[in-house]
């Protein structure tokens, strides 16, 4: 088990380097010049001669002039930079973002709490509701109520979320007046404690309804097949001759086998929602996430801090695959990967 | 599948996909049951358990049908991508614009006006109707006819952008409707605590922020948003000469009882003003202007216009009498002639020169016409009217004035394009790749196992949004697409090349194959007419579910912007501009229609998916 976890994870930064390889190239086909931006102003005060010099100085400085790959490299912190110093991204220097002009790592702290708070309150949410009714749904099998709940489940998970939102937002912001349209917290509040968690929680509830209900859709029918195939298999029939109660056979025997291949999609399913999920419904709802963040950033041409934030998803979801598939082996002895 | 595969074959006539295709479905031949039972292909028995799902079924009848129409409607609905409008602004859907009501054809029609989306009438009782699209904002409905109106004997009424004006047989003037810009603030003299002024009002004009009225001592008394619209007015020059007036968009002219058009307004620089013939300095009887030009008609019958003529103003046609009377439309002009025919030239976007054609034969005669924005109304002699023009829209307009089912079915076409060609592309690097993958296994397998796996953990959104932001960031809209394309192809084939990769290494292991490589068949014949017909089954669902996830991806990127930019539309885009949360809410319109298309083709796709999926495999029919 040890030897496959090292492994992958050789596997895994062997993938990284790679990934953000590619990215950094991808970054560096767009035009633009930071020497050229730090030196402009200073273009009128000096004269064109010892501008050259001090423009040629300053890509020099930066390193501009390097090929890709040692700037790569120095980007990375894999060797130092031009001042001498290991300064990359291994070293925790994410750079700074162009249009805050602070630190990547600063901009990003206060929308990834709402992120996680977001996707974490939605999982909770989603998996309380989904497991009871992908196994209610499957010992009541082509009934009415079955039915209804997939045809739900099919509209659920067919349409996209930002139609959704748009369409929850018309529900209940604009027709019930529940919750309001977008944001992250009442504008010019300045509650403390309990009272701006509250606040914070309100306006994050319409969002968290529609990642629920995206999430319930897909994930039912997960639940929902994973139950059938084990009510099909022989240790229930030999349950139910042995002639114990069908309750006891469903929820002692049925539903904890039936987890287990459920058990390994909510991880994959949870990485998604990190990555990318949410990035759709932050943007629907204003909310200020890392998704929107990422968005914005995108938008902006940021680069820097998309750059920092792509890494970070890239992370994410190679730690998320090497961990879904360590977790086959964790819930289900008979696949324990031994390789 | 060279040529000489071919040759090879026993002498089918039809290539080697059309044989799988055609097996797949068709029996080659009538056999009795037990050699059908016999000789039933997977395939066959999968086409027939799909068919037997009346849900699957229907799906894929509706996602034909809505495929077809998105294919088919847009060579019918052109749409024109700088088409806009602030005049057809978030207009409602519907075909009322041109409902008169029938009391007003009834009881004798006084004046008719046409405003933007709606008309006024009054009819020779002095009653005030009003139709079409009649609110104007969230809040104000010009139908809602003040009670001081409602009680007094209207002669003469106008319809503007958003506001009404009207006047009463005692010369008093009435506005309402859009306020907030002064086009409804009477100025001094004709205001309530100056009722009983010595002139008269003969007539009234409204325009888009401002309105005018003309008095019986010759004089025009302007007022509304001076900012916008040029209503300055030198009094002394003009006071006591004005015998009517014509208002464009932003501006407007006088005509003077020497019969000549000037250009009282104090923006003298205008194309109104210095575009003005010699011709139309003596002898004009009539004035007429659309959003930007003007026209004068003279007492010869000749008409001479000028303005911003682009769209057609200025080209006259042909007149089978004399003209006699002007009227002006936003960018058309239509005459009466002295026979009682009528004629219309300019813009022809929303048909508004398309004149019936009783009106042109001489098998009726017009008394009367009235024309502005978008519409026509011709009184004949008998009172009835006859009306052309715009009628609305079938699913109403957006925030720019663009016609939402044109885009709807233009933007349908772009998605389903994109959605089916990025599947194209993932289809065939996934068979190829899982093909070779699954056949020869080894270091080739590795290698590409590892790279599919390298490219399906990259998050899809952010990369695909990056992928377009960087590599489509300075080329067409066209060039746009084939790149988002390729982005959702490049980044959708692994799942595909695994599905096929574990197909393979099944099949190759079968009897049958052993059994071919036995008696001699080459190796690339065994891979193309032996496995990957067997093959055909899981790609025919993949390619369904991706073709929906495909679609879904390319709104998701156009919604965030990082598609098909604004303003070629796609389904994505236009609910992107859907979201906020006043058009949510006033305008829903704009966000139901292509949610609704939108979302039934993702169900459809999904279901027959789903269906596709339990026939192939026959566990799941249990379920």
């Amino acid at each position: 088990m040890g030897k496959y976890i090292l492994k992958r994870l050789v596997y895994i930064v062997i993938v990284f380097f790679i990934v953000s390889l590619l990215m950094y190239a991808l970054y560096n086909l767009i035009p633009g010049d930071p020497a050229m931006v730090e030196m402009e102003p200073l273009r009128k005060v000096l004269k064109p001669a010892e501008w050259q010099r001090q423009y040629l100085e300053k890509r020099a400085e930066l390193g501009l002039d390097d090929p890709l790959i040692v700037r790569y490299a120095r980007w990375m912190g894999l060797i130092p930079d031009v001042g001498g110093t290991l300064n990359g991204l291994l070293q925790g220097q994410f750079g700074d973002s162009t249009v805050y002009k602070r630190p990547v790592i600063d901009v990003i702290k206060a929308p990834m709490v709402n992120t996680i708070l977001l996707n974490l309150f939605s999982t909770i949410l989603t998996l309380a509701i989904t497991i009871p009714l992908g196994i209610y749904c499957a010992v009541h099998r082509r009934k009415a109520s079955d039915s209804a709940i997939q045809a739900v489940t099919v509209v659920g998970y067919s349409l996209p979320s930002y139609l959704v939102g748009i369409v929850f937002i018309y529900l209940f912001a604009v027709k019930l007046k529940i919750f309001p349209v977008g944001g992250a917290k009442t504008p010019g509040s300045t509650y403390t404690g309990f009272a701006e968690f509250a606040d914070r929680m309100y306006y994050m509830a319409l969002p968290i309804l529609v990642l629920v209900f995206i999430g319930l859709a897909g994930m039912t029918r997960t639940v929902r097949a994973a139950m059938i195939d084990t009510l099909t298999q022989d240790y229930i029939r030999t349950a139910r001759a042995k002639g114990l109660k069908e309750k006891v056979v469903i929820y002692s025997h049925a539903w904890r086998n039936a987890l287990l291949p459920v058990s390994t999609s909510i991880m994959g399913w949870i990485i998604s929602v990190f990555t990318g999920g949410s990035l759709v419904i932050e943007t629907t709802f204003a909310l200020n996430g890392t998704g929107r963040l990422y968005w914005q950033a995108l938008n902006n041409t940021d680069y820097e801090l998309v750059l920092a934030m792509q890494m970070f998803y890239t992370v994410v979801s190679l730690v998320g695959v090497l961990l879904t598939d360590l977790s086959y082996g964790l819930v289900d002895p008979r696949v324990r990967v031994n390789k | 599948m060279s040529k000489e595969n071919k040759k090879a074959g026993s002498g089918e006539k039809k290539g080697t996909l059309g044989r799988w295709f055609s097996r797949l479905f068709f029996p080659n031949k009538e056999m009795d049951i037990y050699a059908e039972e016999a000789l039933q292909s997977p395939a066959r028995m999968v086409a027939k358990s799909f068919f037997s799902k009346p849900l699957a079924v229907i799906s894929l009848v509706l996602l034909i049908l809505i495929m077809l129409f998105v294919f088919i409607a847009p060579s019918f609905v052109v749409l024109d991508l700088g088409e806009q409008d602030s005049t057809l602004v978030n207009v409602s859907p519907g075909y009322s614009m041109m409902d008169y009501p029938d009391e007003l054809e009834k009881e004798g029609i006084a004046d008719i006006s046409v405003g933007s989306n709606f008309s006024a009438g009054v009819d020779v009782n002095g009653n005030v109707y009003v139709w079409g699209k009649t609110k104007v904002s969230r809040v104000i409905d010009v139908a809602d006819v003040p009670k001081e109106v409602q009680k007094a004997k209207i002669t003469q009424i106008a319809a503007g952008f958003d506001h009404i004006v009207a006047v009463d047989d005692k010369g008093t003037v009435y506005c309402w409707g859009n306020a907030r810009l002064g086009q409804t603030k009477l100025p001094q003299e004709l205001s309530e605590n100056n009722r009983f002024h010595n002139f008269k009002i003969t007539k009234v004009f409204a325009s888009h922020q401002f309105s005018a009225a003309l008095t019986d001592d010759n004089r025009l008394l302007l007022w509304g948003n001076a900012n916008f619209a040029d209503i300055g007015m030198d009094k002394e020059l003009y006071d006591g000469h004005v015998v009517d007036a014509a208002l464009t968009d932003t501006a407007y002219v006088i005509l003077t009882d020497e019969g000549a058009v000037v250009y009282s307004g104090d923006k003298a620089t205008s194309l109104l003003s210095t575009g003005i013939p010699e011709g139309a300095k003596s002898g004009v009887v009539s004035i007429a202007a659309t959003a930007n030009s003007v026209a004068a008609l003279k007492s010869d019958g000749t008409i001479l216009t000028w303005g911003v003529t682009t769209r057609g103003e200025g080209s006259l046609p042909a007149f089978s009498a004399k003209p006699i009377k002007i009227e002006g439309g936003r960018y058309h002009y239509t005459v009466v002639m002295e026979d009682g025919n009528v004629a219309s030239w300019g813009h022809n976007r929303y048909k508004q020169i398309s004149v019936p054609g009783e009106l042109t034969n001489d098998s009726v005669d017009v008394k009367n016409i009235y024309t502005g924005y978008y519409q026509n109304y011709a009184v004949d002699n008998n009172g009835e009217i006859h009306a052309w023009g715009l009628k609305g829209f079938l699913l109403g307009t957006d925030d720019l004035g663009r016609d939402i089912f044109a885009r709807l079915v233009n933007g349908g076409k772009m998605t389903m394009t994109i959605g089916a060609l990025s599947v194209v592309i993932s289809t065939i690097i996934g068979i190829l790749l899982g093909g070779i993958a699954g056949y020869f296994g080894g270091f080739l397998d590795m290698a590409i196992m590892r790279v599919a796996e390298v490219v399906s953990s990259m998050p899809f959104i952010p990369f695909a949004m990056i992928l377009s932001a960087v590599l489509g960031s300075r080329v067409s809209v066209e060039q746009r697409m084939y790149i988002i394309m390729v982005i959702l192809g490049l980044l959708s084939w692994p799942g595909l090349c695994r599905q096929v990769r574990a197909q393979m290494f099944a099949q190759r292991e079968m009897e049958y194959v052993t059994a071919a490589k036995t008696i001699g068949v080459k190796e690339n014949k065994i891979i193309f007419k032996h496995i990957i017909p067997n093959v055909m089954s899981v790609v025919l669902v993949s390619i369904t579910l991706s073709f929906g996830t495909s679609m879904l991806t390319e709104s998701t990127l156009s919604y965030l912007g990082f598609g098909i930019p604004a303003p070629t539309p796609t389904w994505g885009n236009m609910l992107s501009n859907a979201n906020n949360s006043v058009i949510i809410q006033n305008f829903w319109w704009n966000w139901v229609f292509v949610g609704l298309i939108f979302g039934l083709s993702c169900v459809c796709i999904n279901l027959i998916g789903d269906g596709l999926r339990d026939a192939l495999d026959p566990k799941s029919n249990e379920r």
